[in-house]
């Protein structure tokens, strides 16, 4: 679905570009900004995730429409939670866009990965043992089609009718199986390790509260 | 696209190694000996030798010596049979047949002559001697066309009809008139058999000798009908031009046509690739739900074009001084072109013969100045050259191999998250390797299925006629129209638009996204982006994904 729009979407002028980019940075920071109790860690672990996220984005960008971000951004939403996995979306659609092209569409992508992440936070993905990895799977290749659906739209510029989208729509059918096979493929190769890489660890006074706690039942 | 060309990209990669072995074609001359010749007394070698397996027989017709003469592979003379009643140019090639049995009787291996006497004669290609001879209806000429075999029976185009002649014995079982015709063969199907006329009507002629005519006039059919998926395929010749036409067997209507040079060869299909020639170029149809072009070299035949073995055609090149043209086809988009000499020079229209006879392949050329030359080549060191480039290929595959594999295995086993990792990883190889082929496949068929209605863009009539059925282009700069037509062969907006800016001495900047190809300037006008339109739809794809098709009409605007 996502192969492209006509000859191009709406075009924005470099104001309207740095204003959309200033309105997805800010989302990004709103979601991110709440109390943590180890500001540093958390900022780094998410720099370092948007960015390698980012980066296997543009690596993997020859491959049609095999987009690892819609995994990732599934399992952060259902490891980190609604904000910050639709603060993670935001972020690697836009690091990655200035490598692969940057406009009209960013937006649409980075509101379907957050969705996608969204999506992952509100599923029961995640059991006491950890990843239910068929739930994933069948999350994914949902996501897959979910995501290439929200970027449609992004060629919707008041000339196009409900017929030629519908038929737009068909076109990308083929492109969205690949997304799908693709998402699966990630989703039983890596999902558990990335949803095991994303697991907060307990601070140590999260250990300490823990144990006083446990003690204060017992006695 | 942004996708689709990294693909395209990724599969051209693992196919180079094939491309590289194609190229070794392009040492023909180097590779090939002469091995014999013979000159004739006098007439033309205007139709292909054949091999029957021991003998290569030759016709030979107008001016003199009408006959059929066979030699053995080192180039000795076997025998000659002539037919001195034959006065004209005989163009109806040698038809080899097996030996076999039918409710007529009982028949030897033997060659088939359609004369233009009219003959219809079968002979033994071991000694020359006529097995049976049978006469047809003569209308100045006689036989000219292509025989067919259907069966127990042998179906010949004669001047004016077609017969049904049994290959026991050669007795007509019926014979239907359809119209004047020349050089035209017949095609056989389920259905019975197609051949065209000179009005440029198409015959359709059941077994039991109906017919139904559909007047196609797009000019004279003279050649054998070709069926491809696409429908049957004609290269019909008019006035100063010709038309290749997709033709619907069920209703006889055009499916679709491109425009092509005068005097048309006859055309040759191998596999879902169609050739065609005329006189001023080569070209590849690719002809799978739809015929369409692929790649075009100047070049002037008119005569017989034939595929060789790795994609290659080899095709008379009929001018005063010429000799022969080699192509090499990539089996994507590219088609190179090197001259061929093989030491006769002048008209020709047959092409040449290629056979493998103990590890020797020989290649016997013949043209209008009866001359025979034989060239031949071992081929004993052939196949492990193949090995030699394959290797990346099959490393492919062997991993391939390796994923369905372990798959299986694991699965057998009961580890259903290995056996999902493992067959998830095989569909996504599988998945990305045809998705090129799937995609656009796909495109093709939703489009037809779901054609959208538009505006359509209107025909010109300022526009010159010579653009009726080509492609035309149209960019609007500052009000003002830039009209490029009588364009053919463009497969994309892209590549049209390409083409046109060339022609208009237009700069065309272009940025490659994520999305496909985004059209920066035209001509140095940027504006707010630029967008197309195809025969009135607005573009919903990039143009270089948006097909047109061979008469399509695209404009650009700025936005």
């Amino acid at each position: 679905m996502f192969q492209a729009i006509g000859a191009h979407g709406p075009v924005l002028s470099p104001l309207a570009e740095l204003l959309l980019d200033v309105v997805l940075l800010s989302s990004a920071f709103v979601l991110l900004a709440r109390p943590t109790k180890r500001p540093v860690f958390d900022s780094l672990f998410m720099v370092s995730l948007v960015v390698s996220v980012s980066l296997l984005r543009v690596v993997m960008q020859p491959l049609p429409n095999v987009q690892p971000v819609t995994v990732a951004a599934l399992l952060v939403g259902a490891q980190l939670g609604a904000r910050r996995g639709a603060a993670f979306a935001v972020l690697v659609a836009m690091i990655s866009n200035i490598f692969i092209g940057d406009g009209w569409w960013t937006v649409f992508q980075a509101a379907g990965w957050a969705s996608v992440a969204v999506a992952g936070s509100l599923l029961p993905l995640v059991t006491s043992s950890g990843l239910n990895l068929g739930r994933a799977c069948m999350a994914s290749i949902a996501a897959a089609f979910w995501f290439d659906f929200i970027v449609s739209f992004s060629i919707l510029d008041g000339t196009i009718g409900f017929y030629e989208f519908i038929i737009y729509l068909g076109h990308g059918l083929p492109f969205d199986l690949l997304h799908m096979v693709g998402n699966l493929t990630f989703a039983v190769w890596l999902g558990k390790w990335f949803f095991n890489l994303l697991e907060e660890e307990p601070t140590l006074e999260e250990i300490e509260f823990a144990v006083v706690n446990s003690h204060g039942i017992d006695g | 696209m942004s996708r689709r060309l990294p693909a395209l990209l990724l599969l051209g990669l693992l196919l180079l190694p094939l491309v590289s072995a194609l190229e070794e074609q392009n040492e023909w001359e180097e590779d090939n000996t002469l091995a014999w010749q013979y000159e004739f007394d006098s007439g033309y070698i205007s139709t292909s030798p054949l091999f029957t397996g021991e003998q290569i027989l030759v016709r030979t017709s107008g001016n003199g010596e009408p006959a059929v003469t066979a030699f053995d592979v080192e180039g000795e003379k076997l025998w000659q049979y002539v037919n001195n009643r034959s006065t004209n140019n005989d163009m109806s090639p040698l038809l080899h047949v097996l030996a076999g049995q039918g409710t007529c009787g009982v028949w030897p291996e033997m060659v088939l002559v359609g004369w233009t006497d009219g003959r219809i004669e079968a002979l033994l290609p071991s000694s020359g001697e006529v097995f049976w001879s049978t006469q047809s209806e003569v209308a100045g000429w006689g036989v000219t066309g292509q025989f067919a075999l259907d069966g127990e029976f042998v179906i010949v185009p004669t001047r004016r009809g077609i017969g049904q002649y049994c290959l026991a014995d050669g007795e007509e079982q019926w014979w239907t008139q359809t119209g004047l015709a020349w050089r035209n063969g017949v095609a056989v199907d389920e259905s019975g058999y197609f051949l065209g006329d000179e009005s440029g009507t198409l015959w359709h002629v059941d077994r039991m000798g109906e017919s139904i005519s559909y007047p196609l006039q797009l000019g004279k059919i003279r050649h054998t009908p070709l069926f491809t998926e696409a429908g049957l395929v004609l290269h019909a010749q008019a006035h100063s031009s010709s038309t290749v036409a997709v033709i619907d067997t069920s209703d006889g209507s055009i499916s679709h046509q491109f425009p092509a040079g005068p005097s048309p060869a006859m055309p040759s299909l191998r596999g879902s690739f169609l050739a065609t020639g005329d006189s001023s170029s080569l070209q590849i149809f690719s002809c799978t739900s739809l015929c369409e072009q692929v790649a075009e070299v100047p070049f002037h035949t008119n005569g017989e074009l034939r595929w060789f073995d790795n994609n290659a055609i080899i095709a008379p090149s009929n001018t005063p001084d010429s000799n022969w043209g080699l192509f090499t086809f990539d089996g994507l988009d590219n088609l190179s072109y090197a001259p061929l000499d093989v030491g006769i020079y002048g008209y020709g229209t047959a092409s040449p013969l290629q056979f493998i006879h103990e590890e020797e392949m020989f290649t016997a050329f013949g043209n209008d100045q009866s001359i025979l030359r034989v060239f031949s080549k071992s081929v004993e060191g052939d196949e492990p050259q193949l090995y030699e480039f394959d290797w990346g290929v099959q490393g492919l595959i062997f991993i391939m191999f390796l994923l369905i594999g372990s798959s299986t295995i694991l699965f057998l086993n009961g580890k259903n998250e290995w056996f999902f990792r493992t067959s998830s990883l095989f569909f996504l190889f599988v998945l990305l390797l045809i998705f090129p082929d799937i995609s656009d496949q796909w495109s093709k068929a939703f489009d037809e299925q779901f054609p959208v209605d538009a505006s359509a863009e209107q025909w010109d009539e300022q526009w010159p006629d010579s653009w009726l059925g080509t492609q035309i282009i149209i960019i609007e700069i500052d009000g003002e129209e830039h009209v490029v037509g009588g364009l053919i062969g463009h497969e994309t907006v892209y590549s049209l638009t390409q083409d046109a800016c060339e022609k208009l001495d237009f700069q065309l900047s272009v940025e490659s996204t994520e999305i496909g190809y985004y059209i920066q300037s035209i001509n140095g006008i940027e504006g707010k982006g630029w967008e197309f339109f195809v025969d009135g739809s607005k573009g919903v794809v990039s143009a270089d994904s948006s097909t047109i098709e061979s008469a399509s009409i695209v404009r650009w605007t700025p936005v």
